[in-house]
C-alpha cells in the first residue's frame, strides 16, 4: 500500500490523471508470462504507476521515492518479466508519453531519442534519409534506449551494424538520487557525438555488458550511432502471410547458406565477418522457418516421423542466412563473389534464395525491420530461452549443442514442444569480434506441464554454460546470478558496491539487477546438483 | 458467451505490445506509427489491446474488481480494431474485439453503467434511433426520391440509411446521393421510412445485449417481410452488425448484405455506373473500422485450442471492403487519389466508434484530429469517407480545428460524377 500523502506526491509530480493505484489497472503491467517461472504468471503488483511526461517529471518521481521510502523501476513497451516491480512498494515509471525522436542528425549520423521511440519507427524515419538503425533481436517493437542503456541488445544486423551497447553516444541519466548525470560529450555540453567524451564516460558502470534492466536510475534520452543505408525511403509490404510480401530493393541480394558441419559453418561466419560484407547474418535452422511461416501445418510434419523436416534440415544443415547490401551494382556483385568465395572454401552451398520471388517477399522485409520476433509465438504461444552471452562463435555454437541434448529430453517427455530442430538464434557481431547464441525452446505457457520443464531445463542451461566456460545472459536473474556469479569474478558483488554508491536510500527496484535468489533444489535431479557442486569448487572465486 | 469462455485469449497474451503499433513492416513515418487512439490518449498499458484482456484477466481471476473506474477504461475504446489486427498479423489464437465485448457485457450486468450510454439506450427503447429524435421523422431523409416502401410494397434492394444517416440533416447529401445512383442504375430500390429502426450494433457494442437482441430480432422480421433479395446500407456501423454482431448473437439474415460502396462498384464493372464528368480533386480516403477490419464476416464460433485455428477461419483485417471505395474513386475522371500512411487493415479510427462519440466526446475529437492532421499531410484538398458517424465526427473536428480538407462522402463524389442523361435525377 502507499500512504495518501506519497501518491499525492506522485500525482502532483506527474499531472492528475497521470497516476493510478486502481488494481485491475495495475495488473496490466503484472501479467508477464515471458521469462516468467512462477506458477501463476503474474509478477508483483506495485504500488503505483507513473506516466511522466518530461526528464524533470521523472526527477520529481524520483525524489519523491526517496522522501517516501518506495522503491522505482522505469519500464518503457514493458515485455517481459524483467520490466515488472519485484517488490510492493515500488512505483512503476511508465515512460510511454516521452515518445519523441529529438533530432536525427543526418551529417553526424546519430539520432536522439525518448524511451517509448520504437526501433520500427526509428528505421523507418532513418531510411527516408538514407540511414539505418540497429534493432534489438527482440523486435521493433522494442525500445532503442532500453536496449542501449538497460538490455543486452543483439539483432539481426548485428554484424553490419553492432550491438546496442556498441551504439550509444551519450546518455541523460536520472540517477537513483533524482539528479540528472549526462554521459558522454553531452555532459560537456557539447552535443551528442560521443559516449566516451569529452565528458563523463560511465559507459561500463551505466551498463556493463548487459545493463541494469531498470534498476539503476531511469535514462530520458539516449544518442544512437546511425549506419548508412543504401535501400529506398521505404518500402511497401503487404498480403496475408505476416504482412510482409515486399519487394526486397535491387540493392540487397538474399541467400540460404549450409555446410557438411558445424565447424565449418562458423568458419564461414568469422570469414564473412573479417571481409566486412552483409547487412543481416542470423542463424535460422530451416524446419524453425516452416514451423514459424506454417504453423498449422508443422505438427502434421512432426506426426508423420518428422521425415520431411529431418530432410530439410539435412539438406540445409549447420545453416545462417545472409542478406547483401550494395551502395552500387558493382559493390554487390563483389559482395556476392566474397560470399561464394567464402561459402565453397568451407565446403557449404549458397542458396540464391532471394532470386524466388516467394522467399524474396516473405522475409526481406522481416530480416530487414526484425519483424520475426513475434511470429517465435505462433506455435506454441510462448517461447523461453537460454539468454546465451557474448563469446567466440565456436563456444557459442559449442554451448547450444550441448543444451541441445538436454532440450530434446523434455521435447520427448512432453515438456516442451517439438519444434524439429535445434531452434538456435545465432548471429554475428561486427568484423567477428564475437557472437551471440540463443536456444530457443517452444511451450504453451498454459500448459503446467510445460511449465515445470522451465527451472531444470534452465539449470541445465546454466551448467552447460559453466562447462563451456560462458556467462550466459541470464544472469540478470537472481537464481542464475547467485551461481554465476563467484564463478566469474563475483561480477554481482562489484555490481552491488555500484549500485550502493549511486543509489544511497536503495530506492531503485534491483530485483534484476543485484538480487540473488538460493535455487530451488527440489525440482533438480541430485546427481545434477552434485555436478553443479564440483564445477563450483573448480571454478568458483578463481575466475579462471 | 462470457468473459470466461475467453480464458485462453486472455492468457495467450505474451504483453508483446505490437498491438500499440501499426504493423510493424507498415511503419513508414514516426509521426503515424501508431494505431491505438486509446492508449494514445491516455497513456496506460490497460488502455491498450493488451492491457484491457490483462485487466479481464484479472477481473476473472477475482485479482481486482470492476470498479467505476474500471469501467471507464474499459468504455475509453472505438471498438475500432486495431490492436485486433495487428496481433492477427502474428497470431490466430486471441481475439481482442470479442474480449471488449464480453468485458463491456460484463459492465451492464454488475451495473458498471456510463451514464451517456444509459441515455443513449433510452433513446432507442423510446424512439428506435440512438439519437433520439422522433420515431415519425426516419423516413424524412427520402422525400422526394421514389423509394419504395417496402412496408406496402416489395422491392429487390431494402435500403437501410442507419441512424445517423437518417437524422443528420447536415449528412443527407450523402444518403441522398446513394439512393440517387442505385435508381438511376435502374435498381428497385425500397426503404422502411418511419418504420426503420435502429440495427442494434451500437448497444450491442456497448454491452446491452438484451436491448440488441430486440433491434436484431426486429430487423431479422423486417427483411423477412419485405421479400428483398439484398439489404444495403451506407452506414459503415450497420454494416458491421449485420455482417458480424448479428451472427455472433446468433442470428442469420437471409439476404445478400452489402455497403452501398459494394454495390455501386458491382454497378460500375457491370457498366450501369458510369462516372464521365471531371472532378479535378486531390483526395484521400479514410477507411471506416466497421467497413474494414470490423466489417469482416464473423466465421463462427472456433472450438477447442485456436492456435489450430487456420488464418482463413480468424477474423484478420485483411478481408474488410476496402477496394471498392478506392476502385469508384479511381473511376472518377480527373479525380487524383492519395493515400495516407495507415490506411486499410490498419487505419487510424475517426473517434466515433465504441461509444465514444457519446461518452467522451473530447477524446472522439482528439482521435478525429489526428485523422485529419494525417489527411492534410498528403496534400488532399478532400478527405472521403462512406461512413455517416466517420464523417459527422471529422466534420465536427475541421470545424473546432480549422483544419484546411474537406470531408466528403464517397456517394457525393460519385454523383458529382455522373453525367445527367444517365437517368439521374439532379436536383
Amino acid at each position: 500500500m502507499i500512504s495518501n500523502s506519497a501518491y499525492g506526491e506522485l500525482e502532483q509530480a506527474v499531472g492528475a490523471g497521470f497516476a493510478t493505484r486502481e488494481p485491475a489497472m495495475i495488473d496490466s503491467y503484472c501479467w508477464q508470462p515471458f521469462l516468467n517461472m512462477s506458477d501463476d504468471l503474474w509478477v508483483t503488483r506495485p504500488a503505483a504507476v507513473v506516466l511522466p511526461a518530461s526528464t524533470e517529471q521523472v526527477q520529481e518521481v524520483v525524489r519523491s521515492c526517496n522522501r517516501n521510502g518506495l522503491k522505482f523501476k522505469a519500464l518503457s513497451t514493458g515485455w517481459g518479466a524483467q520490466n515488472g516491480a519485484t517488490s510492493e512498494d515500488v512505483v512503476l515509471i511508465d515512460l510511454r508519453r516521452m515518445d519523441r525522436i529529438v533530432e536525427i542528425d543526418e551529417q553526424n549520423m546519430y539520432a536522439v531519442v525518448e524511451p517509448y521511440v520504437c526501433g520500427g519507427e526509428l528505421q523507418a524515419e532513418c531510411w527516408k534519409r538514407g540511414l539505418n538503425t540497429h534493432i534489438v533481436g527482440a523486435g521493433p517493437h522494442a525500445s532503442p534506449l532500453a536496449g542501449a542503456t538497460s538490455m543486452h541488445g543483439c539483432g539481426n544486423d548485428s554484424i553490419s551494424m553492432s550491438t546496442s551497447s556498441r551504439n550509444v553516444l551519450g546518455v541523460e541519466w536520472v540517477l537513483p538520487s533524482g539528479d540528472v548525470l549526462h554521459l558522454g560529450s553531452p555532459g560537456s555540453g557539447g552535443g551528442w557525438f560521443c559516449g566516451d567524451g569529452p565528458g563523463p564516460s560511465l559507459r561500463g558502470i551505466m551498463r556493463g555488458t548487459s545493463g541494469a534492466f531498470g534498476g539503476f536510475g531511469v535514462f530520458t534520452k539516449v544518442a544512437l550511432k546511425l549506419y548508412h543505408w543504401p535501400g529506398p525511403p521505404s518500402i511497401d509490404s503487404e498480403g496475408m502471410v505476416l504482412d510482409s510480401t515486399g519487394e526486397l530493393p535491387d540493392c540487397m541480394r538474399f541467400f540460404n547458406c549450409s555446410f557438411s558441419s558445424e565447424r565449418d559453418s562458423v568458419e564461414a561466419m568469422y570469414r564473412i565477418g573479417e571481409a566486412e560484407i552483409g547487412c543481416i547474418q542470423v542463424r535460422m535452422v530451416t524446419s524453425e522457418l516452416v514451423l514459424l511461416i506454417m504453423p498449422h501445418l508443422f505438427p502434421k510434419l512432426v506426426k508423420k516421423g518428422g521425415t520431411i523436416l529431418k530432410l530439410l534440415n539435412g539438406v540445409m544443415a549447420h545453416p545462417f542466412m545472409i542478406l547483401l547490401a550494395g551502395n552500387s551494382p558493382g559493390e554487390l556483385d563483389y559482395q556476392v563473389k566474397v560470399l561464394h568465395d567464402i561459402i565453397r572454401s568451407c565446403n557449404g552451398i549458397a542458396m540464391d534464395t532471394g532470386s524466388i520471388a516467394p522467399a524474396r517477399k516473405l522475409m526481406g522485409m522481416n530480416l530487414l525491420r526484425c519483424t520475426i520476433f513475434p511470429t517465435v509465438f505462433r506455435f506454441g504461444n510462448m517461447f523461453a530461452t537460454n539468454l546465451d552471452g557474448n563469446e567466440a562463435l565456436d563456444t557459442q555454437s559449442a554451448w547450444t549443442h550441448a543444451i541441445q541434448e538436454h532440450k530434446s529430453g523434455y521435447v520427448r517427455t512432453g515438456g516442451l514442444i517439438d519444434d524439429g530442430g535445434e531452434n538456435p538464434y545465432m548471429i554475428n557481431y561486427e568484423n567477428n569480434l564475437y557472437g551471440h547464441c540463443e536456444t530457443i525452446y517452444l511451450y504453451d505457457h498454459r500448459n503446467p506441464r510445460h511449465r515445470e520443464s522451465l527451472e531444470p531445463l534452465g539449470f541445465d542451461a546454466t551448467l552447460c554454460a559453466i562447462e563451456q566456460c560462458n556467462v550466459p545472459l541470464s544472469a540478470f536473474e537472481p537464481v542464475t546470478r547467485k551461481i554465476m556469479s563467484p564463478l566469474a569474478y563475483d561480477f554481482n558483488e562489484w555490481q552491488k558496491k555500484i549500485s550502493a554508491a549511486f543509489d544511497v536510500n536503495g530506492v531503485s527496484d534491483t530485483g534484476f539487477y543485484t538480487d540473488e535468489k538460493d535455487p530451488d533444489f527440489s525440482k533438480i535431479d541430485p546427481a545434477k546438483i552434485e555436478k553443479l557442486r564440483r564445477l563450483q569448487a573448480r571454478f568458483g572465486k578463481s575466475g579462471d | 458467451m462470457a468473459l470466461a469462455d475467453f480464458r485462453d485469449d486472455m492468457m495467450s497474451c505474451v504483453r508483446c505490445s505490437s498491438c500499440k503499433w501499426i504493423p510493424f513492416n507498415q511503419m513508414k513515418s514516426s509521426r503515424f506509427a501508431k494505431n491505438c487512439p486509446s492508449i494514445c490518449m491516455h497513456g496506460f498499458h490497460s488502455y491498450s489491446g493488451s492491457g484491457r484482456i490483462n485487466m479481464g484477466l484479472s477481473l476473472l481471476e477475482g485479482r481486482s474488481e470492476l470498479t467505476e473506474k474500471v469501467s471507464e477504461v474499459i468504455y475509453s475504446c472505438q471498438m475500432c480494431g486495431a490492436c485486433d489486427t495487428h496481433c492477427k498479423v502474428y497470431r490466430e489464437v486471441i481475439d481482442v474485439n470479442d474480449v471488449f465485448l464480453e468485458l463491456r457485457a460484463r459492465c451492464v450486468e454488475d451495473g458498471q453503467l456510463m451514464l451517456e450510454h444509459m441515455a443513449v439506450i433510452d433513446a432507442l427503447k423510446r424512439e428506435n434511433n440512438m439519437l433520439g429524435e422522433p420515431k415519425a421523422e426516419r423516413g424524412v431523409w427520402a422525400d422526394g426520391l421514389g423509394l419504395k416502401d417496402i412496408n406496402v410494397e416489395a422491392a429487390d434492394v431494402m435500403f437501410h440509411a442507419g441512424c445517423r444517416f437518417a437524422y443528420d440533416r447536415d449528412l443527407w447529401p450523402g444518403v441522398r446521393s446513394a439512393v440517387k445512383l442505385l435508381m438511376a442504375a435502374g435498381l428497385d430500390v425500397g426503404t422502411a421510412g418511419a418504420e426503420e429502426s435502429c440495427c442494434g450494433g451500437r448497444a450491442f457494442e456497448l454491452g446491452y445485449r438484451g436491448e440488441a437482441r430486440n433491434f436484431f430480432e426486429d430487423m431479422l422480421a423486417r427483411v423477412k417481410s419485405s421479400g428483398a433479395s439484398m439489404l444495403v446500407t451506407p452506414c459503415a456501423d450497420g454494416y458491421a452488425a449485420f455482417k458480424y454482431l448479428f451472427p455472433l448473437a446468433g442470428i442469420e439474415l437471409p439476404v445478400e448484405v452489402l455497403h452501398t460502396a459494394q454495390l455501386l462498384e458491382r454497378l460500375l464493372l457491370e457498366g450501369r455506373l458510369r462516372p464521365r464528368r471531371r472532378v479535378p480533386l486531390k483526395v484521400t480516403y479514410h477507411d471506416p473500422c466497421h467497413l474494414g477490419r470490423m466489417g469482416e464476416p464473423y466465421l463462427g464460433k472456433w472450438e477447442g485450442d485456436k492456435r489450430e485455428r487456420l488464418r482463413p477461419m480468424s477474423r484478420t483485417g485483411k478481408n474488410g471492403v476496402y477496394d471498392p471505395p478506392r476502385n469508384l474513386l479511381r473511376s472518377v475522371p480527373g479525380l487524383s487519389l492519395v493515400e495516407m500512411e495507415r490506411i486499410r487493415e490498419y487505419a487510424w479510427c475517426c473517434g466515433a466508434g465504441g461509444g465514444v462519440i457519446d461518452a467522451f466526446p473530447e477524446y472522439a475529437e482528439w482521435t478525429a484530429a489526428e485523422r485529419l492532421e494525417e489527411a492534410v499531410s498528403t496534400g488532399a484538398e478532400i478527405l472521403v469517407t462512406s461512413c455517416p458517424w466517420c464523417e459527422r465526427v471529422l466534420n465536427d473536428a475541421v470545424e473546432k480545428s480549422g483544419a484546411g480538407i474537406e470531408v466528403r462522402d464517397l456517394n457525393e463524389i460519385l454523383l458529382d460524377s455522373c453525367a445527367p442523361g444517365e437517368g439521374l435525377v439532379i436536383e
